[in-house]
């Protein structure tokens, strides 16, 4: 056994006294992110196991706008049993009310795997069959509520009436689906034939789940299938990756949180090198002892170095311990909570990856006090025994600390595989750091200038005084509170702002409705109709097909393109013959009214510029299984955020008029009248569907406050260590505050003369670390939204509000917590002891 | 001041301690009386209780005609802060202020608007004009010492409490801080309870209570006084 551990076996001895927040701080930060990592586990294993209930079959192709040619059909049934679906949006009419649903109808296969949970319970076949001559749906509870239905009533889609034979309560294949507008309604598609629902030119998918035999490679079949539906703009899908959306919408926010559950470590690691300073603070007598019978400077170095280090495994096992098992426990609420299956188990990977991250900043922040403590010197007990450990540690140890520190963000970049955003982030919360701590000592500065000048305020001077006295206490305040606060402030701003623009801003520019589904003979009188109406001031139509873009130039588009938006699947395609009013054209020249040459393209100026594609670059678009070959004309301005009608491909009217097709609309109306817009519409076209902007704006809301809500609870982790740092502060302080107080009262102080000087330093210090924040959080507020949203930003009040007295409270009440006894203690035994 | 049957008993580890055993003596006004005895015969304490720092167990302790006994921590505050200087052998200063702010407490906290300036002459009248903006931390004993006795004197108090203020001095920074001390009490004319162990330093005092086991063994004029 090495002299150094011997020594440092000793030293342990004393227990781990002094240690709780180093612990803490180190168990909660790993704890947060392998307990973030258990659950990204738990979901990837549940999504892998139960892909093809999730998917609805082993293999789904979805074709959009059209059911199946008779070969295409063939190939699917060569592979296996196949369930034929049809999905689309429309209205559910009861009575004089209606409501946007999300209409499945389905055949005699479905579902293929895992069961439709239905009330009263019954077999699927049975509702969809009906009673009394009509066909029977399913409907979702909270639908049948707003249109107060009930089972056995009749509700009508489109032209046809069905019997509500069951409330739907969950259908085994809808965490796949991704995100929908309307609540769902299942009926038989047979049904749907005298709807009129399903016309030429109606905007509606069908999805061909196939149960394949086990051992079908699913690779091959998938390149079988893309050689024989190439440029149809089908989606492929198999039960190894059955809601990739979802995947990679976990992957991505569990990626995130970790970011979030790093800055939680970095908190904590204020707290981490504030104990090991204290601590070798304590022990400047007994280094300078063992210097004095000739230890040298390293060994007292690797003595300390081993017992900090045995204290940080114990952290970073706590952390595991924590972090692996809490998952488990709360088994139950998270398998609750979360819209898709979940395997909960103790995954090796995760926990290793916490290990690594703790282990990483426990050296971070522990080697430069401990590499400070080779400069204490036998002198020392002579002289400064309690100044403990200061000045710059050796070279050696200012590299280590930067390579380690490059590890970390390195290992993070790597292992959330988010890059960019990993160094973004870790830019960020250096820089915040660093703001900081050079906040922390302006405030300081400031503070003792006021100090000297403030004659009258008696209170508030003290308060400025002591803050900024000589003492750590007021850079570990700032620092480990102003970090985690910032990360809240930012979450805020950025919620607040992305909510603003979408709830706030969004529907004062908006169309009321968005209206789908317009056959071209209901165009003219409809648009009659609403134009009578005195409270429409504005109506948009155009034609509406749906292409996709196959090549570019003669070459695959997706190949040319990538994974850009446009190329991928099928978009919506309009076409036009004079230059639409409003229409701005950046580049190039509008094809004139009435003509009727060769097919030409006016393409969205700012998508072209992402894609490459300049003037005279040829498209092939497949519409309806067609392809039209055309070249590039022009570049129009096409801004979207407004919710109006908005195309990236235009094609002058002969290239398109004769294929089937629809038309859409925006309707901007007085608010008021709404309601009656749509009784009246629906009425009289019960084929079209009709989207309530102001409805589906909420629903976009509240999937953003579910993300925000997952990335507060992660960033108040990061707030509760910085709440253990606060209270490890405040009790280090304590001593000191007792004797300040005693002091105090010898002199004439009263207990609330005292007790005002303790709170009100507090609130200073915890006012200056909310206003930092703030700050950090607004500035990352507009970054985000002026850079990667592109729009405006604002300076969320509420949450401004809430961070600076949220700082106040938190240094108030830790520092309240300790001011009980300087404030009964008795000055008497406080000054003799140190006598 | 006027002390009568007073005892102290404290709670120890090694469980209840009679520190002081029914002490009664009176002290003049404008008097320099010296405390002295052995390690442990309670004259520190015995100083502690005049001051209203710690508590009498039972007695008399009455100061400026008014009975400390029944005040509570509020008010000995305040009557510490209007009629009391205190020194200290460990000086007591606190850390977190510099030299001029902890000379000015005193005032400042009897809400004295002009508390800076004077505590500005009182620490150019002890030689440390020049260091007001320094730390404790960055001063010598002495010093420290030195800012100590201003602040126990800037209120011009009418009782003056030093409890060995020169046990952490050496013998030459000591003697120049007793200087500094008497001749502020005769300045400005305090009553000055001195708690020491050197005789040298009772012997400057008018009269010496000398304690043991925490009873008074003699009571005597000085060698100066005689």
């Amino acid at each position: 056994m090495s002299l150094a551990w011997r020594i440092a076996r000793r030293e342990l001895r004393g227990g781990l006294r002094g240690f709780w927040v180093f612990l803490a701080c180190l168990a909660l930060g790993v704890a947060a992110i392998a307990a973030i990592g258990t659950v990204r586990g738990a979901i990837e294993a549940g999504l892998t196991e139960q892909g093809a209930v999730i998917l609805g079959g082993d293999v789904e192709v979805q074709l959009t706008y059209r059911f199946a040619e008779p070969e295409e059909r063939a190939f699917f049934e060569g592979l296996g049993e196949v369930s034929e679906l049809v999905d689309f949006r429309s209205m559910l009419v009861a009575g004089e009310d209606r409501a946007l649903t999300q209409v499945k109808g389905a055949d005699d296969a479905y579902p293929l795997y895992g069961k439709v949970h239905l009330t009263p319970d019954m077999p699927l076949s049975e509702v969809l069959a009906g009673q009394n001559g009509l066909p029977g749906a399913a409907i979702d509870p909270v639908l049948l509520a707003r249109l107060g239905l009930e089972v056995g009533d009749v509700a009508k889609l489109g032209a046809a009436e069905f019997v509500v034979m069951a409330t739907l309560d969950r259908m085994p294949d809808t965490s796949g689906g991704g995100f929908t507008l309307g609540p769902p309604t299942l009926v038989a598609t047979s049904a749907l034939q005298g709807s009129g629902l399903l016309s030429p030119g109606a905007l509606f998918e069908t999805e061909y789940r196939i149960r394949t035999p086990e051992d079908l490679n699913l690779e091959a079949t998938k390149l079988e299938a893309e050689k024989r539906l190439d440029g149809t703009g089908f989606r492929w899908r198999d039960r190894r990756n059955g809601a990739p959306g979802i995947s990679r919408f976990v992957e991505r926010l569990s990626a995130f949180l970790v970011l979030v559950g790093l800055t939680g470590l970095a908190v904590g690691g204020v707290g981490v090198s504030a104990a090991v300073r204290a601590y070798l603070a304590g022990k400047t007598e007994v280094i300078a002892t063992l210097r004095s019978l000739g230890a040298t400077g390293s060994l007292v170095f690797r003595v300390y170095l081993l017992q900090v280090g045995a204290l940080a495994a114990l952290g970073i096992l706590m952390g595991l311990f924590l972090g692996g098992v809490l998952p488990l426990v709360f088994g139950p609420l998270i398998e609750a909570s979360l819209p898709v299956p979940v395997d909960l188990a103790v995954r090796m990977r995760p926990l290793a990856e916490a290990a690594l991250y703790g282990g990483l900043a426990a050296a971070l922040f522990t080697l430069w006090p401990l590499g400070q403590s080779e400069h204490i010197r036998a002198a020392a007990l002579f002289r400064e025994a309690k100044s403990g450990v200061h000045g710059w540690p050796r070279p050696i140890w200012i590299v280590a600390c930067g390579l380690i520190l490059t590890a970390l963000i390195g290992a993070a970049a790597w292992l959330s595989g988010l890059v960019m955003l990993t160094l973004w982030a870790a830019g960020g919360i250096l820089a915040a750091f660093v703001v900081l701590v050079l906040a922390a000592s302006g405030i300081q500065q400031l503070a003792r200038w006021c100090a000297r000048r403030l004659r009258g305020l008696r209170t508030l001077r003290f308060a400025l005084g002591a803050v900024g006295g000589p003492g750590r206490e007021a850079q570990a305040v700032v620092v480990s509170l102003g970090l985690g606060l910032s990360v809240l402030a930012a979450v805020g701003q950025i919620e607040w702002n992305l909510r603003n623009a979408i709830s706030g801003d969004l529907p004062d520019v908006a169309p009321s409705y968005f209206i789908v589904d317009v056959q071209p003979d209901q165009l003219d009188p409809l648009m009659a109709s609403l134009e009578a109406r005195p409270s429409v001031s504005k109506i948009e139509t155009a034609p509406m097909l749906r292409g996709v873009i196959t090549q570019i130039n003669g070459q695959r588009a997706l190949d040319v393109a990538g994974d850009h938006w446009v190329v991928r699947g099928d978009r919506g395609v309009t076409y036009a013959d004079g230059l639409p009013a409003g229409t701005k054209i950046t580049e190039g020249k509008w094809w004139g009214e009435g003509y009727e040459g060769i097919p030409q393209i006016s393409f969205a100026a700012e998508e072209a510029e992402e894609l490459g594609l300049k003037l005279g670059d040829e498209l092939t678009v497949n519409v309806l299984g067609r392809d039209i070959t055309a070249a590039i004309t022009s570049f129009r301005e096409v801004d979207f955020s407004t919710g109006g009608i908005g195309f990236v491909l235009t094609m002058n009217a002969t290239a398109l008029r004769g294929a089937p097709h629809t038309h859409i609309a925006t309707i901007y109306a007085e608010e008021a009248d709404e309601a009656a817009i749509l009784r009246d519409m629906a009425k009289a076209y019960p084929n079209i569907t009709a989207i309530r902007v102001r409805d589906a704006i909420n629903r976009v809301s509240e999937v953003l406050e579910g993300i925000a809500a997952a990335i507060t609870y992660g960033a108040l982790a990061t707030l509760i260590t910085g709440g253990i740092v606060l209270i490890g502060t405040a009790a280090a302080g304590e001593k000191a505050r007792v004797y300040e107080g005693a002091v105090l009262k010898t002199l004439g102080a009263s207990r609330s003369a005292v007790l005002a000087n303790f709170a009100l330093r507090s609130v200073l210090l915890g006012m200056t670390a909310g206003g930092i924040a703030l700050l950090a959080g607004i500035a990352a507020g507009w970054g985000v939204m002026v850079f990667v949203m592109e729009t405006e930003f604002h300076v969320a009040i509420g949450s401004a509000v809430t961070i600076i007295a949220g700082g106040i409270l938190a240094t108030l009440l830790t520092g309240l917590m300790f001011a009980w006894r300087p404030l009964v203690t008795r000055p008497a035994r406080v000054l003799r002891a140190r006598e | 001041m006027r002390l009568k049957d007073l005892t102290l008993s404290l709670d120890g580890n090694a469980g209840v301690v009679e520190i002081l055993k029914g002490i009664s003596f009176d002290v003049g006004q404008g008097e320099t009386l010296g405390l002295t005895g052995a390690s442990g015969s309670g004259k520190s304490s015995l100083l502690m209780v005049m001051g209203g720092l710690e508590r009498a167990s039972s007695g008399l302790v009455c100061a400026l005609n008014q009975d400390l006994t029944p005040m509570g921590e509020d008010g000995l505050a305040r009557f510490r802060r209007d009629n009391m200087g205190v020194v200290f052998q460990s000086f007591h200063l606190i850390p977190t202020m510099t030299a001029l702010e902890n000379v000015a407490l005193p005032l400042e906290l009897a809400g004295e608007a002009d508390a800076f300036e004077r505590a500005s002459v009182e620490l150019e009248a002890v030689g440390l004009g020049a260091r007001g903006d320094h730390y404790p931390s960055q001063m010598s004993g002495g010093e420290q010492q030195r800012v100590a006795l201003a602040r126990a004197v800037v209120a011009r108090p009418k009782i003056l409490l030093a409890d060995e203020p020169t046990g952490n001095l050496d013998a030459a920074t000591g003697e120049l801080v007793m200087d500094l001390l008497f001749d502020l009490r005769d300045r400005f004319g305090a009553t000055l309870i001195l708690v020491t162990h050197s005789a040298e330093l009772a012997a400057r005092c008018d009269r010496v209570v000398q304690l043991r086991d925490g009873v008074v063994v003699s009571d005597s004029l000085s060698m100066a006084a005689q």
